[in-house]
């Protein structure tokens, strides 16, 4: 019993003094660094960018290989294009359902055809005027 | 000074002039205007008609009255830009009340403007288009504001049924302001905008009833409940645009036909999936909007009051490029019977598109009116009239598809054969009678039934029997009340053909002074 208490107070001591010394190191190296460490001005947020393209520019460069080249009309993006034609197709229907003159079958005021109103009008007009009870 | 320089100095007294005219009633309201997400009336012009078409009437003109400090407040143009300009190339007189003036209020020199414009539209046959944005009658000018409400009441009177008139309300519409809209063929509300006869606070002070100028007379209450509005928007740039699309399908004046555009969808196109629109229950409800989106060309279906009265739907169409008029019974809303307020929106439709030689497509699907005590007491014989007057009365080319249900008077009244219709179509779907096979197996058999051994397994044999024999579209087809049954794919080409024969209908009534309309 004794031997066994014996040995637990030897281990206690040699792990105590152990982790003791570790701790000391630790403590000497950390000041040692922040002794060595020399002064860095802070980055401006230009810097910043800046680097952020550098790093940007490289994992483009490193994936860029994979991406296929952006698809074109006739030199166009197609992106671009499409959505021209999107805009294009949806003026047409405005156009169309607000009866605009491109759509129609002839022009507003067009001479084509003889005016109803003006044939009409014009037409009450030359009544030659009547005496009452004549 | 020389003449050249005293006609600099007048040519920059007219700038000026015109400047300060521009600017209404001042710049500080102009900001406030828009801080209430509003465009002033030179503005909506502008988004309503085409570029460089705008010409002024009347923009240096104002009141000469001093009372209770109205000679403070004396503003070039006094509240209203009125002139005329082009909507889609076509002419049409304009007027946009300014509420940055006074409030927009009504006074003798903005009636004087307006009814300018009035006379002119009406000698030269072309649509007018209101914008109105008002407070009510310019309190300060007394019975000369009332007495000018007159003056545009009578020529609303007067073009009505000769040049179209669209009123657009984009603010307050009060007091007496309200009826020149409610006489005009079309009300569109946007935006906040609301009418009312009686405003709130008079409301309050007479009722004790506490309501909302929204509540009281927004767009929901006018396109849902009075029926008072036939369009709204949410905005006012949408309610212009619908302004333009409504224009569309109208003349400029009551001896023109409607703008027609190329048609790009075929004339002779089928859509198979009308064969199987109809549903096989008898009673199964189904969207007629359904079939107009279908026979009609694409894209080109605008509905008019799709609130009010859900049970009827009326709008404009293009078929081959001509403008047509739908009436039709909506299946899925009250199973498409006819009430007071549906009587009223269609009677009212067909007398617009009869005066504007707008031809006229009926689709029936109507088990008849709606019965009732509330129904009754509140005139349905007399509202169901107008829809039966209108019909007989109307001249322009009238087509009618009974897709399902038509039964006793609601039958003759939608544009039966006897109503002057010009041809009459039905899908195999139809049914033809003077009531429901129920209804009508229990009054013929009643005795019947009562004496059988069975008398439900009796009953069932003869509603089977009825249904075989009455309850489809050949019996009419046979003594001619009905021109052709045709499958429901075959309607967009029947209709082309058939109005394009129609094309140059011409039909009068006796001369009289006018006909007692059921009113």
């Amino acid at each position: 019993m004794e031997n066994l208490a014996w040995g637990l107070q030897m281990t206690v001591l040699g792990m105590g003094l152990v982790f003791a010394l570790l701790g000391l190191l630790w403590g000497l190296l950390t000041i040692v660094l922040i002794l060595d460490k020399e002064p860095k001005p802070p980055m401006s947020e230009q810097e910043t960018h800046a680097v952020a393209e550098r790093i940007a520019a490289l994992a483009d460069d490193a994936v860029g290989a994979q991406v296929p080249e952006p698809a074109t009309v006739n030199g166009m993006p197609a992106d671009l294009v499409a959505a021209i034609l999107v805009a294009t197709m949806r003026h047409k229907l405005t156009l169309r359902r607000q009866a605009a003159p491109i759509m129609r079958t002839y022009w507003p005021g067009s001479q084509l055809f003889a005016s109803r109103w003006v044939a009409a009008g014009r037409t009450r007009q030359n009544y030659s005027w009547q005496p009452r009870g004549k | 000074m020389t003449m050249g320089g005293k006609t600099k100095k007048h040519l920059e007294v007219l700038r000026e002039m015109r400047s300060r005219a521009v600017l209404g009633g001042g710049q500080k309201r102009i900001d406030q205007q828009h801080e209430r997400g509003k465009m002033t009336a030179r503005e909506r012009l502008a988004l309503l008609l085409d570029e460089d078409s705008f010409q002024e009437f009347g923009a240096l003109a104002t009141h000469n009255l001093n009372a209770f400090g109205l000679d403070q407040h004396r503003y070039p143009g006094d509240g209203i830009v009125t002139g005329f300009g082009k909507v889609s190339g076509r002419r049409v007189a304009v007027f946009a009340q300014d509420f940055t003036v006074l409030g927009g209020s009504f006074s003798e020199v903005q009636s004087q403007k307006i009814t300018r414009i009035q006379d002119l539209a009406l000698d030269a046959g072309i649509p007018v288009i209101g914008l109105n944005d008002s407070g009510g009658a310019r309190i300060q000018e007394g019975v000369r504001s009332l007495a000018a409400y007159g003056e545009v009441f009578v020529r609303n009177v007067l073009a009505s049924g000769v040049v179209p008139q669209i009123s657009v309300i984009l603010g307050p519409c009060a007091g007496g302001a309200v009826y020149s809209p409610a006489l005009t063929d079309f009300v569109i509300m946007g935006g906040d905008s609301c009418m009312f006869l009686t405003g709130p606070e008079v409301i309050k002070a007479v009722t004790g009833e506490q309501v909302s100028a929204l509540d009281l007379g927004g767009a929901d209450v006018h396109m849902g409940r009075s029926g008072v509005a036939h369009l709204a928007t949410d905005t006012e740039v949408e309610a212009i645009a619908m302004t333009k699309l409504l224009l569309s399908y109208l003349p400029q004046n009551n001896n023109e036909d409607p703008p027609q555009i190329t048609p790009e969808d075929p004339a002779n196109r089928m859509d198979e999936a009308l064969n199987e629109l109809i549903p096989d229950g008898e009673n199964t409800p189904y969207d007629i909007r359904d079939a107009i989106a279908s026979i009609f060309d694409q894209d080109s279906f605008l509905e008019i009051q799709p609130d009010f009265a859900a049970n009827a739907v009326i709008g404009f169409a293009r078929l081959d490029g001509y403008s047509i008029g739908i009436v039709a019974n909506q299946p899925c809303f009250m199973s498409g019977a006819l009430n007071i307020d549906a009587s009223d929106k269609i009677a009212r439709f067909i007398r617009l598109c009869d005066a504007f030689n707008v031809p006229i497509v009926t689709f029936v699907d109507c088990p008849g009116f709606l019965p009732g005590t509330g129904q009754e007491y509140g005139g349905v014989i007399r509202h169901g009239a107008k829809i039966i007057y209108a019909y007989c009365e109307a001249t322009v080319p009238k087509i009618s598809i009974v897709t399902r249900k038509a039964m006793g008077g609601a039958y003759v009244a939608m544009g039966s054969k006897q109503m002057r219709n010009d041809v009459t179509f039905a899908w195999p779907t139809a049914q033809i009678a003077v009531m429901g096979p129920e209804g009508a197996v229990r009054v013929l058999f009643r005795n019947e039934i009562k004496n059988a051994a069975d008398p439900a397994l009796r009953e069932k044999e003869l509603l089977e029997e009825y249904r075989e024999k009455f309850f489809n579209p050949y019996r009419a087809a046979d003594v001619g009340q009905i021109d052709e049954v045709i499958e429901p794919r075959e309607t967009r080409p029947r209709l082309v053909r058939a109005l394009e024969v129609l094309r140059t209908k011409v039909q009068s009534n006796p001369a009289k002074k006018h006909g007692l309309t059921p009113i």
